[in-house]
């Protein structure tokens, strides 16, 4: 009984975890050793996909967080990765409140228009207010590869999502 | 049309603003938290810098240990294809060997010669000195955007900001960010990276930048000079910081250098004191 309460919760807390653990470990997902322009942000669709479907698996405050330690184990100036995911979030929410039920097609879109945001800011207050020179190539690319790969994890974390749903009626 | 922009005005408001069942702070309250801490840290402010030190030394530790499963399991596969491997490279390395000892012996020689040439021109002796402090890489994390490593030695090994950093003799990059006891490293294929190099019979001059990629470009070279291909290049030393002559790596097609240190395979490196007194940049 005690076990299976901790292992619900610990299934609950997985987007939380996965979200601080690739922000703090080294697992990265730039591949240029395969393919020098593959390159994508799993931390914007995580934070995407739990706010808009489950935003009490992901606080606002653990996003912030997460936004610092990934600043800290890049080299950005520290704040500017949670403005960026605090950007994903909002415009997440603002689709939950303005939306009922969504599919993938209409998420993936609103995805677009979140990281379209969010990259924008990080690219523009990196340019203008840091020292740190980054190729809006790269972020475009960042961002399209981000786009591209978001309907498979939209896949896997509606799965997941089913996992928690049913471990909660059960 | 006007209800529509009600919606939207109370949607967003309602994102900005709601607290959720479990959130603890309104996002509004968090961007405005994110955008101070951003400029307190951009514009420098002097309590900063402490305070940026201890949490870089804090996360970088918790880092460390966070990455030790993923670090496991390519180690382990390589260990095993080592093993596969190893025995045939002994054959190769003894053959290499007898070579190398074939030079070192005209190596020895040219030292020689190039040291007296050198007292013969007064030129500045320290610049033999060698001091280095040997550090182990914590985190190699690599971004879209930048290009960096995180070792294990700060400015209490006497690292400053600037200090060149070696893989063996390679040149591999430079200190940009030094803590108490990490530093961050700029590696030489990073966009912002921009080291004064030389190359070629005629000691060619120019700049070695980072094109973001895995092989940094040739900038700043005489005018309709073309590069050929598979020449060495080496420090300049014009800047002051770096030791002149510090090998680095080959021209390839388009002026482009194939670096002799491969950075995503950076285990341990050197920080070079010798040189520098004071931070740079």
């Amino acid at each position: 009984m005690l076990s299976s309460k901790i292992t619900r919760k610990i299934i609950n807390l997985g987007p939380l975890i996965l979200l601080y653990y690739l922000s703090v470990s080294e697992i990265d997902s730039h591949f240029e050793n395969y393919f020098e322009i593959l390159s994508f942000n799993i931390q914007l669709i995580i934070i995407y996909f739990w706010v808009s479907k489950r935003p009490e698996a992901l606080g606002s405050g653990h996003i912030f967080f997460a936004g610092l330690i990934n600043d800290v184990v890049m080299g950005f100036p520290l704040g500017i990765s949670s403005l960026s995911y605090l950007v994903v979030s909002l415009v997440a929410t603002y689709v939950k409140n303005m939306t009922v039920n969504t599919r993938i097609t209409t998420d993936w879109f609103t995805f677009f228009i979140a990281i379209f945001f969010s990259n924008l800011i990080f690219f523009i207050l990196l340019i203008n207010f840091s020292e740190i020179e980054v190729s809006a190539v790269e972020v475009s690319y960042n961002t399209f590869f981000t786009l591209l790969f978001f309907p498979f994890f939209w896949f896997l974390f509606t799965y997941y999502n089913s996992i928690i749903t049913t471990g909660k009626n059960a | 049309m006007s209800s529509s922009r009600d919606d939207f005005g109370i949607a967003f408001r309602s994102a900005l603003l709601q607290r959720g069942a479990a959130q603890k702070f309104s996002l509004v309250f968090l961007i405005v938290i994110a955008s101070i801490i951003f400029f307190l840290d951009v514009y420098g402010f002097g309590f900063m810098k402490p305070v940026r030190s201890i949490i870089n030394d804090g996360i970088y530790r918790v880092s460390l240990v966070a990455s030790s499963p993923s670090r496991f399991v390519p180690k382990a596969t390589g260990r095993i294809t080592d093993l596969f491997n190893i025995k045939s490279e002994n054959e190769k390395l003894k053959q290499a060997l007898e070579v190398y000892r074939q030079k070192e012996l005209s190596v020895e020689y040219l030292t020689n010669q190039n040291k007296n040439l050198r007292k013969i021109l007064e030129s500045d002796e320290t610049l033999f000195k060698e001091n280095f402090v040997l550090s182990k890489v914590l985190i190699d994390k690599s971004s879209p955007y930048l290009k960096s490593i995180i070792i294990n030695r700060g400015s209490k090994s006497g690292i400053l900001k600037g200090m060149p950093v070696m893989d063996k003799d390679y040149l591999v990059g430079r200190v940009v960010e030094t803590n108490y006891l990490s530093s961050r490293v700029l590696l030489l294929n990073d966009l912002n990276s921009r080291i004064p190099v030389t190359f070629g019979k005629d000691g060619v001059q120019a700049i070695l930048k980072g094109s973001g990629g895995s092989k940094p470009v040739l900038e700043y070279l005489p005018e309709g000079y073309v590069v050929e291909e598979g020449i060495d290049v080496f420090t300049s030393g014009k800047d002051g910081i770096f030791l002149p002559g510090s090998p680095i790596g080959k021209t390839a097609e388009e002026g482009e250098v194939v670096l002799f240190s491969e950075s995503s395979q950076l285990s341990f490196v050197k920080v070079d004191l010798s040189k520098q007194r004071k931070e740079v940049f």
